[in-house]
């Protein structure tokens, strides 16, 4: 328990230090953007003159020095404030409280389909290593994987969508659907399935085909041959002894992916017309909307360090012999 | 050694064909000004001609462009964006992850914390920040793609000089006065080689998945045909007219599957005790 | 039961057509007897408005919404011609220095508190000369505004500005309240995030990123007005979407670039849907490649002529557009005031070019290139890069190679309002008034650095300057076409840009949506006359 608490405790400075850096970086690399905010609004006006334009960095308060401004950038994210959105007139973390739930319900789906199904496929494909099956799992994963994820949405739209009609093709719920508890869910469910199955479809290739592999470089090893000769049944050598060693890497990598799944989800925001974080963080690069961009990325961040956190303690409890170091 | 190399290669079937299919992009890459001379870009056929009309094979796109011309002429884009900035990427990565390997302690610490930063931060969020901010062109396509692709081929690397460093070789090496940088490119290096090569060959397949993500986002060369753009530009007529998206989406999908397939092939032929095992 | 259903539907379809060509004379009437009460509207809006404060952000999405929740003065019908909108009623005094309204008398801001001169004078005077720049423009010319009483308002200008009646649309010049602004930070007022107006219906919430709903304002001081219950506006970033949604009849309105014009003859095909280009008379806008005429070879005006010769602008209105729009004649959009048919023309003649281009001296070097340039398309959607790179295509073959120079919205207007760029393409409104939305981007007197949609071309010419500055101030109508008609000969010979097109957009109406454009501002109206048929 102590080696727990000294452990998340080495982990949260290294992490402050972190997520230091990571602002100060892209606090600089959104700066480096030719034009800013005001201009971005003057020119989608139509018309502006010289005083708007003023008027608009003097409120956003862009006219004052660099170093200053990140100064006070740093100073608000450290009392927990991400500042205020240009364009939008609301507090960034209204923003992001707004559309992080739609992102995390996607990708907490398609994170959940993807390593359940990959992790099956995967072990199934290993079972039966060399023989068709073996080869059509493989098969699928690789073309999975090495289709463009929004190439497989607009196919899927195209499908189900456009000339099946059985599912709703963009959007978050039916809006003005007017639908209560239960009824809301399953209109949100169905709109969830096809960017949840487009996003998961990709990571399913990865951790099947990790899975796999793992589970083949498991299956060789000494203790395996021992459980065999004790004559125990394969299928309780394969979820025993082997998942339990094999899903180690999967593990590993489903932490770091977990980032990365919001980084993919711009794509499907966007197939999809889904009112989440990435399609927030595209529209603020192109609006030049500083802080909201920053803001999102000290989220993500953030999240990503957590899960990975997260991850190492899992990583400890699947196999006791590693401990948290 | 090249023997046993095409040998164990030639046993991965998936390897050939992905060999074949990758040995076809790059002569079309190659070719390209012999089989379709014109410039993609004209607007050689009527708009919306269907895949097997008179004068465009795989149909024309919704200015009259040659589907197949701009196909075979993307295919430069793709290889050279992807090789390129797999080249960048492999620079940045091999450099910071064999420091990082070789001298240990708070060097490495240093340089796996630089790391983690990039693997902390969504790489593809990382990847459009930075095109958009510095405008898509080729040059910037590229460093974007390297800049978010370097960190696991660092980790790679370290992981690789960290196990040889402590190989009696290396430590001959050290005690026979060879400097530290000939040390690392003569006798480490080589030695880490297979796991790297490997990895490389993926990068460049996710490098080329990146290039069309961007354009299919807008943030595309709008000087060059590449694929990514092609899906990009008629991802809005999808329904009227699935062939304009449809080729070059499975112009990618062969590649990357290609790449993958001889990525499986490399590790099986230079990793032969680890054969069959997948990417991480 | 069927049979009544069917006269009620042949019924309603010839009120249909005779109110469609009522609307231009007396505004929508006839249609009210079939009206039927109540409904949901959904409209799509795209991209999403930063704020639905119309006197702090006119861009088109903000007018879209905030047009039904805030009102101007007049209104405007396809001849923009004024009607009645706060203003009753009003008159120009014959020296054209004088401009009476009367007031409505029963409306109220959606907080209760009635609207009164007070407003109007506040709204003009104070808030809009700080904060919108076109109205800062406009009221520039504004002596005094005064109030003789609470339902009066009277507005003596310096000088005769025969445009200056122009002024009164509601985007141009929103009524805001006086009593919630009045003394504070207009920009930081807490109440921006719930819009006040006096318009048919009140804001009652926005989903950031998915939907605003509006409800019907039930003390609108037009009798039985509006039909609607409530609108719905849904923010779609993908076009593609957006074209299913009005497909599904999930949305019913679609405006401006909603729809990519290659989905328009496909969707113009469906049975619930309706087209129409009409209801953007106002902003009445024209595409252009802008060109950078302080520098060489664009300096040349023979250059200029060799680019419009080279450009098949047919082409780019047939294939590119997809027939909408008119390929323009010059500056003005002949649906403005004061157009000029009579002017020189540049059909597509790259011989022509070639020609001109022998004549600068310009002569073809190695792979036929005589000159190059660097085109920076405008960020603006897949359109305007389809047409960036026909007009590569186009330019290469008369031996001007183009290189393209891609970036977002932000990196467009810093270069090109910093003058650092070669070529754009860009469109501009022309807001009913050559003078108001003209002239800006020719004179000499608006070349400002930092400024957009200022005279960013560079482009100097004292003889036009002189016409446009007369024109202004001129209140014999005759006179002022004659002046507008010889700036516009000028212009066209000059060519400071190469004029594109005479834009139209696509306006999608489902067919159970009447009265949805009756005016010269399309969907950014108040929609106090729309009603919908109860979906089946």
């Amino acid at each position: 328990m102590a080696a727990i608490a000294s452990f998340l405790g080495r982990r949260l400075i290294k992490s402050v230090f972190i997520l230091f850096a990571i602002v100060v970086i892209n606090f600089m690399l959104v700066r480096a953007a030719p034009g800013d905010p005001a201009m971005v609004m003057a020119g989608e006006a139509g018309a502006a003159d010289q005083q708007y334009v003023e008027q608009l960095r003097e409120q956003f308060g862009l006219n004052r020095p660099i170093h200053e401004q990140l100064g006070i950038y740093l100073a608000d994210v450290a009392t927990g404030d991400l500042g205020y959105s240009y364009r939008q007139q609301r507090p960034v973390w209204d923003l992001i409280g707004e559309r992080l739930p739609p992102t995390l319900v996607l990708t907490g789906f398609a994170f959940v389909l993807a390593l359940t199904a990959g992790v099956l496929l995967g072990t199934l494909a290993a079972m039966r290593a060399g023989t068709w099956s073996d080869s059509a799992i493989t098969v699928l994963a690789l073309l999975s994987y090495a289709t463009p994820i929004y190439w497989v949405g607009l196919m899927l739209i195209l499908l189900f969508s456009v000339q099946l009609g059985w599912l709703p093709a963009f959007g978050y719920e039916t809006v003005g659907g007017g639908y209560e508890g239960w009824d809301r869910v399953t209109d949100i469910g169905a709109h969830l399935i096809l960017p949840v199955v487009t996003l998961g479809l990709f990571y399913m290739a990865v951790y099947a085909r990790l899975t796999r592999a793992s589970i083949l470089e498991v299956r060789d090893m000494d203790f395996v041959k021992t459980a065999r000769a004790k004559g125990l049944t394969e299928a309780r050598i394969v979820f025993r002894h082997v998942l339990r060693n094999a899903i180690l890497p999967v593990i590993t990598f489903a932490g770091i992916q977990a980032g990365h799944l919001i980084g993919g989800s711009i794509l499907i925001e966007t197939v999809f017309a889904w009112p989440g974080i990435g399609r927030l963080a595209f529209d603020a690069v192109l609006q030049r909307d500083y802080q909201v961009l920053l803001g999102i990325f000290f989220v993500t961040s953030v999240m990503v360090i957590v899960f990975n956190i997260v991850t190492d303690l899992v990583y400890s409890l699947v196999d006791p012999r590693i401990e948290v170091a | 050694m090249s023997r046993d190399f095409w040998k164990a290669f030639a046993r991965n079937r998936g390897a050939v064909v992905g060999l074949a299919i990758l040995a076809l992009v790059v002569l079309a890459a190659v070719f390209a000004n012999l089989i379709y001379p014109q410039s993609p870009w004209d607007m050689a056929a009527m708009p919306f001609q269907p895949p097997l009309s008179d004068d465009a094979l795989l149909g024309s796109d919704t200015l009259g462009r040659d589907i197949a011309a701009g196909i075979v002429h993307g295919a430069r884009v793709s290889l050279l964006i992807g090789l390129s900035s797999t080249a960048v990427a492999l620079l940045i990565g091999v450099t910071l992850g064999a420091i990082a390997g070789y001298h240990g302690g708070v060097v490495d610490d240093a340089i796996m914390r630089f790391t983690e930063l990039f693997q902390t931060i969504p790489n593809f969020v990382l990847a459009v920040v930075l095109v958009a901010i510095f405008t898509p062109s080729i040059a910037n396509i590229t460093i974007a793609i390297a800049v978010v692709s370097w960190p696991p081929l660092a980790r790679l690397a370290r992981g690789e000089f960290m196990a040889l460093r402590s190989r009696e070789f290396v430590q001959a090496a050290i005690t026979t006065g060879q400097g530290t940088g000939t040390i690392i490119l003569r006798q480490i290096l080589p030695n880490s080689l297979s796991p790297i090569i490997v990895s490389a060959s993926l990068t460049v397949a996710t490098a080329i998945l990146l290039e069309s993500s961007l354009s299919f986002l807008g943030l595309g060369d709008p000087n060059v045909m590449s694929w990514g753009y092609m899906i990009g530009a008629a991802r809005t007529v999808i329904r009227q007219a699935w062939w304009m998206s449809f080729f070059p989406g499975i112009a990618i999908l062969l590649t990357v599957l290609a790449l993958n397939l001889v990525g499986e092939g490399l590790n099986d032929a230079l990793n032969p005790k680890l054969a069959r095992k997948g990417r991480a | 039961m069927s049979n009544r259903l069917a006269n009620l539907k042949r019924l309603a379809t010839s009120g249909i057509v005779a109110s469609g060509l009522l609307a231009a004379l007396a505004g929508p009437g006839l249609a009210q007897e079939q009206v039927q009460k109540g409904g949901t509207l959904s409209v799509i809006v795209q991209p999403e408005p930063p704020i639905l404060v119309l006197g702090l952000n006119q861009q088109g999405p903000t007018q879209t919404v905030a047009g039904k929740i805030y009102e101007g003065l007049l209104r405007y019908d396809h001849d923009l011609q004024p009607m009645p909108g706060l203003a009753e009623s009003w008159d120009v005094s014959a020296d054209g220095l004088s401009y009476g309204f009367k007031l409505r008398r029963n409306a109220q801001w959606h907080d209760g508190t009635p609207f009164t001169a007070k407003d109007v004078v506040f709204s003009a005077t104070k808030f809009l000369p700080e904060v919108h720049p076109r109205a800062r423009a406009n009221f520039s010319h504004v002596e005094s505004v005064e109030a003789p009483d609470d339902y009066t308002v009277v507005f003596k200008l310096k000088q005769p500005f025969p445009a200056f009646i122009k002024a009164f649309e509601v985007s141009t010049a929103p009524i805001m309240p006086a009593h919630i602004y009045e003394g504070t930070d207009y920009k930081q007022n807490p109440k921006n995030a719930t819009p006040i107006g006096t318009g048919p219906f009140k804001f009652d919430k926005w989903v950031k990123g998915s939907n605003i709903h509006l409800v019907r304002n039930d003390k609108y001081y037009l009798e039985g007005k509006p039909y609607l219950d409530d609108i719905y506006f849904r923010v779609i970033p993908d076009a593609a979407s957006r074209a299913l949604a009005l497909e599904t009849g999930e949305v019913d309105i679609s405006q401006y670039n909603d729809v990519e014009p290659f989905d328009v003859q496909r969707l113009k095909a469906l049975p619930h849907l309706t087209m129409t280009t009409k209801g953007y008379e106002f902003v009445a806008p024209l595409s252009w490649i802008e060109l950078n005429t302080r520098e060489a070879p664009l300096n040349d005006k023979r250059f200029r002529q060799a680019l419009m010769y080279g450009l098949d602008r047919q082409f780019i209105r047939d294939r590119i557009w997809f027939g909408l729009g008119r390929v323009a004649t010059g500056p003005v959009n002949s649906v403005t005031p004061n157009y000029e048919a009579d002017v020189a023309k540049y059909a597509y003649d790259p011989d022509k070019a070639k020609a001109l281009l022998d004549e600068m001296g310009l002569k073809p070097g190695s792979g036929g290139t005589r000159a190059e340039i660097t085109l920076t398309p405008m960020p603006y959607g897949e359109t305007w890069a389809r047409a960036a790179e026909y007009i590569k295509q186009s330019w290469s073959k008369i031996g001007v190679k183009v290189n393209l120079a891609s970036t977002d919205v932000a990196g467009w207007v810093q270069k090109v309002s910093n003058w650092d760029y070669q070529a754009t393409n860009n469109f501009v409104y022309q807001y009913g008034d050559p003078s108001l939305g003209v002239a800006r981007t020719y004179t000499t007197e608006n070349i400002r650095k930092g400024v957009m949609f200022s005279n960013t071309m560079g482009y100097s010419n004292p003889e036009l300057d002189a016409l446009f500055a007369k024109a202004a101030v001129e209140n014999d109508p005759a006179k002022r076409a004659g002046q507008l008609g010889q700036a516009q000969k000028i212009l066209v010979d000059d060519v400071p840009v190469i004029w594109l097109l005479e834009m139209e957009f696509p306006t999608f109406v489902n067919k159970r949506v009447h009265n949805a454009v009756t005016t010269a501002i399309g969907t950014s109206e108040n929609f106090a006359d729309v009603w919908v048929e109860k979906k089946k």
